[in-house]
């Protein structure tokens, strides 16, 4: 550990991949609602598991459907911050 | 470790410690005895993080994809056919405690009333306790976490077990009472 040490008294470089003005909101954004839908995503998990344990196939399909389907959003949402990235 | 090893520090590593120190103030010392990535912590961006978070919610569908494909292969019905005990020597309202369909699978036959038998496996589906027959209460109780079944239908009446106990599907002949086999519905 011989790099620039900050936070008691050191100096603290920029951060290398900071958002570009304006663009902060966007990405918190983003990241607050990757972070909701995946506990949503946890839950859906615990509920299939139940559903399974009953012996309830198609339960057990559609929750399995419902994440894939906040997973595809979730790679969505990456795809628009990287192509909004691109344009600025 | 002896303590004496701990207090040989090495001559690089010695240097490294005073410059680090020189930097910081009296307060932040502690982090030369108990290092870690400090300056990589720096380097998780917010967008990482949500990178990150995508993948995990990959691997959380990947999780529910796999239960929903094995719930394909799951058997819904389980065991053979095997005698349990005379239909006589069952009074109305009492139980009577047998293994189904495994030797260590313990199971409970009620007498509900004149001719009518039911059967369910006597494991809590909340943490597996062993479930008993409350005559006083005319219910079927797990005693761990004050579970309550009802008698019936094995359907969950009170506290935390999350599905209803499995039924064991029940034959008579000849005055001897058969499990057919038990529903994991």
């Amino acid at each position: 550990m011989t790099g620039p040490i900050h936070g008691a008294g050191g100096v603290a470089p920029p951060p290398p991949t900071a958002p570009p003005p304006g663009h902060l909101g966007l990405v918190m954004l983003g990241l607050s609602m990757g972070i909701v839908l995946m506990a949503i995503q946890l839950w859906l998990l615990t509920l299939a598991f139940n559903l399974y344990l009953l012996g309830d196939r198609r339960g057990t399909v559609v929750a399995a459907i419902v994440s894939g389907l906040v997973f595809l959003g979730g790679l969505a949402m990456l795809r628009v911050l990287r192509w909004t990235s691109r344009r600025r | 470790m002896s303590t004496n090893e701990n207090d040989e520090v090495p001559a690089n590593r010695a240097s490294a410690s005073d410059e680090i120190l020189s930097n910081r103030t009296s307060e932040g010392r502690w982090q030369v005895e108990f290092p870690f990535e400090w300056d990589a912590d720096d380097l998780v961006s917010r967008r990482q993080l949500l990178r990150w978070s995508v993948w995990a919610s990959g691997a959380l569908f990947a999780s529910t994809g796999i239960l929903a494909a094995l719930s394909f292969t799951r058997e819904r019905r389980r065991g053979n056919r095997a005698a349990i005990v005379k239909a006589s020597e069952v009074p109305v309202g009492e139980a009577h405690y047998f293994t189904y369909p495994g030797p260590e699978d313990h199971a409970v036959l009620l007498h509900l009333r004149e001719g009518r038998f039911v059967a369910f496996s006597n494991k809590c589906t909340h943490l597996s306790c062993a479930v008993y027959w409350s005559k006083e209460r005319g219910r079927l109780l797990c005693p761990c976490h004050a579970g309550v079944f009802h008698p019936e239908t094995g359907d969950v009446l009170a506290g935390p077990p999350p599905r209803p106990l499995p039924r064991i599907e029940l034959h008579e002949e000849d005055g001897m009472l058969y499990a057919v086999s038990e529903s994991l519905t």
